[in-house]
């Protein structure tokens, strides 16, 4: 199986290749690390002639701290983000994210663009993403626009963009204080693994009521998206934060939030019964990094 | 204790300098003027008949030389053993799973090759297609040969002493089902070769092969060629694990396409082709029954197995003896009956890899004895203790061991994993268990049935004197073999490892069954040895004519010659030697004579100094029906302990610890033997924890990429302790025997007894998925709930 031949463009602005992308249209493909699309186009499942690579904008791989938030460029790669001070000290979850995509072959080469653009159910660092209710920032000639992540993604390998918009990039509110998050992957073994499960909570808290304040609890690879878990989120919403409410949002995570599917990589009924084990856990220790 | 000066040391490899400068050179970097590259057509269907072949289009494409079909190269039915030739290059009536070769195309660049490969048309008819044994067995099962009804390869029947009655005698009994999934082999180095004839009608198949022998005369057959005229030669390889043990259809087809079009042709396998061609470990399905008295004694062994085989025979007769022969030791078992069944289907065929056959029957088996030690309330290393063979003994079978440090491998391994501290005191989640194996040291006759030597070895001293060339047909793959040998030539010949230059892996240097069943260590090393004393007494016989000294009283020691007597005169010797070298400016002023000296005389006086070396296995024994397949010349055992945690929430299970032990003989270098037992581990934690080949109910692998098909990585790997103990082997060379297959014998029962240790479950279905696990612990809680 060989790569097929295709015209490689390298804008070195947001500018060109928006111009490309609209001249172009559908018949051209975006590539940011390429660790998907080369690896699809050889397989024959998506086919182009027209690659527009973003990684020469500059501009696109910054992490930037401003003020209430911090600023990804879509082409950060997971060892940027994994070695970066600010995701490092206040979005440890998505950190843990980072550092457990692939090997580190891939993860010098994957970006958190290209991760969400590819919309796998099982992508890393979406669930990650959504617990720090990041707000994805799009372009086009037409102009600018921001969109939730929450309602960013729309299926398998389908998202919010249109056909001649690029993503440039992710905004993420600085966590409040006394609040934690945490992310756990599952997988068979432990490195360059394919989710079976993952789930991803964040957690604020008042020290004064010990109650929780707010939740966010994100899951993976049990729908056709990742999906926040909505039902067990409110379920939990100014409730003692102590074991047993945690227990109760796993419950709820698993029995009402899910509906997975059974594959290759593992049957319904264990993912689902995962979302329960690892939404306690994932609340558990965020309630503890609260702390 | 015999010194050595050579063996036994950690000698740097031969082949290091080459790897880590990336300056080796495999198949793939090969490249010649003219080179063609050639293509497959293989099957897109499990089960079909070809109606026909339209290879018009593909012919014309500019650019392509040749296009065949079972047409144009006959079908001249090959395999593994001669007993199964159930293959043909091409298929002629019908395809038998996805991946069967239809046709080949050879074009001048890859790219139009597989651009014609696209223009064949074939006509299928699709035929209903079986995928499992249960299936393949049935009654009306479509039937997938014409000559092997119902659907089975072949079926053993074997009782050893009388196992009923044993049974009967039996206090405690335990029966339980065990299976495991299909391997794949998944080396790095996917097949390869580039075939090539020369303008006088000789061919040469430069391949990434195990067996340069096997391969030589499966091509010379199929090609209808004098098999002098055929020469196969091995580069560097990476790894075969067993799966490149034969010759696979992509050598032949591209022999084939060279022979068509008179030019140089290079094939590949990708990676999807390599889990399409598969031939690695099968499925077995094991139903095991122990009978054991109160104090432990094993008793009686009944044992029932399928093979779930693929569309053709390959190593599958082979496979299924050995899964039933090699649990006749290592314990003392008087009484032991086999059935076992080999059955074909529409997937990919399933062959030989590391512990050939019985890999899964040993991991039930140990598993029982744990829990009859268990139940018995005795600790799993007495009660193995308590049943192990020693040095001597022979198995109801007729397997004898004639070295055997088992016992002293369990006492290794306990103490190196501080087994008496940890067993019984390790809280929930945590756990410890332990398993020994062995396995055979070589196959005691060539896969065809033959008197051939085994191997054979060529040593020839360089005419100047100092160097000994040796040249052996055998398989470096990545094991050491060549290192293994030089050193043993070294130490047999008694000059340093510096002066030996080592030829493998080329049918020209004469006859070696190749790398496979552990056997060239032992094999090929006694071929070795056996040359280099050869060499040694043809230097000393002309040495000891000229000093009129008996041959008996000198010796040849790290590259100089002893005389018993100390004050032997031998300067004449060294002034002809001197004046051979006029004007040099190193000549020797040793007080004793080197070899360089005594070689180049030796040469002066006989001409160039060659000696040869052979070995085939005594008769070993057995004569029951399927005897060949176990019997060996010497049997290395081994071992381990492992040390798990299992995640009880999600029954994740990490491996944190391996201790393993491993009686290889004498060790010929010891890095090597340590590097084989860590691999060993590394494959059989792999097979337990997650690698299994995934199909659709198609036939198609789901799981053909290192990505979805899961080897244990790096982090995965625990901290492995390899103790190495040494017996002395009576039949091996210099001592030595194997450490290549037996070393993974103990992984999976040591994991699979650790896991029940830490969480209270027995899995007796591979590979342990935490959803396995998982699902496994839920139903203790509810079993242990209810009662
Ligand atoms: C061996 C291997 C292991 C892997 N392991 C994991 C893993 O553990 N976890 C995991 O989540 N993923 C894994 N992946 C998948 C992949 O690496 C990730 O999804 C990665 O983040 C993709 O990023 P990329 O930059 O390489 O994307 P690309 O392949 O360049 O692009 C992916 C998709 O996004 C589109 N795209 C990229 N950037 C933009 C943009 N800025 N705007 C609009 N569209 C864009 C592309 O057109 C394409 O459709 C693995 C892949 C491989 C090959």
């Amino acid at each position: 199986m060989l790569l097929p031949e295709f015209e490689l463009h390298e804008p070195v602005s947001i500018e060109d290749a928006l111009k490309l992308k609209k001249k172009h249209g559908k018949d051209a493909r975006l590539m940011a690390g390429g660790t998907d699309v080369l690896v699809l186009l050889k397989k024959k499942v998506i086919f182009t002639d027209t690659i527009i690579s973003l990684l020469q904008i500059k501009e696109l791989s910054q992490i930037k701290e401003s003020g209430n938030e911090v600023v990804i460029g879509a082409c950060a790669t997971m060892a940027q983000l994994s070695k970066s001070s600010v995701i490092k000290e206040k979005f440890g979850a998505l950190k843990s994210s980072c550092d457990n995509l692939g090997s580190h072959l891939i993860r010098n080469r994957a970006t958190i663009g290209g991760n969400c653009c590819n919309a796998s159910p099982a992508g890393d660092t979406m669930p990650s993403l959504m617990i720090y209710d990041a707000k994805v920032m799009i372009e086009s000639t037409d102009g600018k626009r921001e969109v939730s992540i929450k309602n960013f993604f729309k299926g398998p390998g389908v998202t919010d963009l249109a056909i001649h918009e690029i993503l440039t990039g992710f905004k993420l509110p600085i966590p409040p204080k006394n609040s934690g998050a945490h992310y756990i992957q599952l997988g068979k073994r432990r490195s360059s693994e394919i989710n079976v499960v993952n789930v991803g909570s964040f957690l604020e808290y008042d020290p004064d009521t010990k109650t929780i304040i707010n939740s966010r609890i994100a899951l993976g690879s049990v729908a056709a998206t990742p999906i926040r878990a909505q039902k067990a989120e409110e379920l939990i919403k100014g409730k003692p934060a102590k074991e047993d409410t945690f227990y109760t949002a796993g419950e709820t995570a698993r029995k009402e939030d899910c509906k997975p599917i059974d594959d290759f990589r593992g049957s319904a009924a264990y993912r689902q019964a995962m979302i329960g084990v690892l939404t306690k856990r994932t609340l558990q220790a965020s309630f503890e990094q609260a702390q | 204790m015999k010194e050595f000066n050579t063996i036994r040391t950690r000698a740097n490899r031969l082949d290091s300098p080459d790897k880590a400068t990336g300056e080796a050179i495999y198949v793939d970097d090969i490249s010649k003027p003219g080179m063609l590259f050639g293509a497959l057509l293989q099957s897109p269907h499990a089960h079909a008949k070809v109606l026909s072949i339209d290879t018009t289009e593909a012919k014309k494409l500019p650019g392509v030389k040749a296009v065949l079909t079972s047409k144009d190269v006959g079908t001249i039915p090959y395999g593994v053993s001669p007993a199964r030739y159930d293959e043909t290059v091409f298929v002629t009536d019908k395809v038998r799973y996805v991946g069967d070769e239809i046709a080949a195309v050879a074009a001048t660049s890859l790219d139009i090759a597989l651009k014609a490969v696209e223009l064949i048309r074939v006509e299928y008819e699709i035929l209903p297609a079986v995928f499992t044994v249960e299936d393949a067995i049935k009654e009306d099962a479509p039937q997938i040969h014409e000559k092997y009804k119902g659907n089975l390869t072949a079926e053993v029947h074997q009782e050893f002493g009388d196992v009923e009655k044993g049974l009967k005698e039996s206090d405690i009994i335990k029966t339980t089902t065990v299976k495991n999934k299909r391997q794949d082999g998944a080396f790095l180095e996917m097949q390869g070769c580039i075939a090539e004839f020369d303008r006088r009608g000789n061919l040469t198949l430069t391949s990434g092969t195990q067996t340069p022998h096997y391969v030589q005369r499966t091509v010379a057959m199929v090609l209808g060629m004098d098999i002098g005229k055929v020469r196969v030669k091995k580069p560097y390889l990476g790894a075969g694990f067993g799966i490149k043990a034969a010759a696979n259809p992509m050598e032949l087809a591209c022999c084939f396409l060279a022979k068509e079009t008179n030019k140089p042709v290079k094939m590949n396998y990708t990676r999807e082709q390599v889990f399409m061609f598969c031939r690695a470990r099968h499925q077995f399905t094991h139903t095991i029954t122990t009978g054991a008295k109160k104090d432990g004694t094993l008793v009686a062994l009944k044992h029932e197995c399928t093979l779930d085989g693929g569309a053709y025979s390959s190593f599958g007769i082979a496979t299924v003896y050995y899964a039933g022969s090699l649990l006749a030791g290592p314990y003392k078992l008087p009484n032991m009956s086999y059935e076992g069944f080999r059955v074909y289907n529409n997937k990919p065929a399933c062959g030989a890899q590391r512990g050939h056959g019985a890999v899964i029957a040993r991991a039930a088996f140990e598993q029982q004895l744990d829990m009859i030690a268990e139940e018995l309330g005795i600790d799993p290393m007495e009660l193995r203790i308590k049943n192990m063979m020693s040095r001597g003994d022979t198995t109801c079978n007729d397997l004898n061991m004639s070295s055997f440090g088992m016992s002293e491998c369990i006492d290794a391994v306990r103490e190196g994993s501080d087994w008496d501290r940890k067993k019984g005191n390790m809280p929930i989640g945590k756990g410890i268990g332990m398993a020994c194996g062995f396995f055979v040291s070589g196959a005691g006759f060539p896969i065809y049935r033959s008197d051939t030597y085994h191997g054979t070895v060529m040593i020839k001293l360089t005419e100047d004197g100092g160097t000994a060339l040796v040249y052996t047909a055998s398989a470096e793959i990545g094991q050491g073999s060549d290192t293994a040998f030089a050193m043993i030539a070294a130490e047999a010949l008694g000059v340093p490892l510096s002066a030996i230059r080592l030829a493998s892996g080329d049918t020209d240097m004469g006859v070696d069954l190749g790398a496979y069943s552990s056997r060239q260590t032992l094999m090929t090393g006694h071929a070795t040895k056996d040359a280099a004393e050869h060499v040694k007494s043809q230097v000393l016989a002309v040495l000891a004519e000229k000093l009129d000294t008996p041959v008996e009283d000198m010796d040849i020691k790290n590259g100089f010659i002893e005389f018993k007597n100390q004050t032997l005169d031998f300067s004449e010797l060294r002034t002809t030697y001197i004046k051979e070298h006029r004007g040099w400016i190193d000549n020797p002023d040793s007080e004793k004579l080197t070899f360089n000296e005594a070689s180049r005389i030796a040469y002066l006086e006989k001409g160039t100094i060659v000696g040869t070396g052979k070995y085939k296995p005594v008769f070993l024994g057995g004569k029951y029906k399927g005897a060949a397949v176990g019997t060996s010349p010497a049997y290395g055992c081994s071992a381990q302990v492992a040390e798990v945690t299992v995640d009880m929430g999600t029954g994740q299970v990490i491996i944190d610890n391996v201790t393993d032990a491993h009686d290889c003989g004498k060790a010929i270098n010891m890095t090597s033997v340590e590097g084989q037992m860590e691999g060993s581990v590394s494959m059989g934690m792999g097979e337990a924890m997650h690698e299994e080949v995934i199909f659709d109910d198609k036939g198609n692998v789901l799981n053909n990429d290192l990505a979805e098909y899961k080897l244990v990585t790096a982090m995965d790997m625990p901290k492995v302790k390899s103790i190495v103990v040494e017996s002395d082997e009576p039949n091996g060379p210099f001592g030595a025997k194997e450490v290549g297959e037996g070393a993974i014998m103990p992984t999976i029962p040591a994991i699979l007894n650790a896991v029940y240790d830490a969480a209270g479950v027995r899995i007796y279905e591979l590979p342990l998925t935490p959803e396995r696990v998982y699902t496994a612990i839920q139903e203790y809680k509810e079993r242990k709930g209810a009662a």
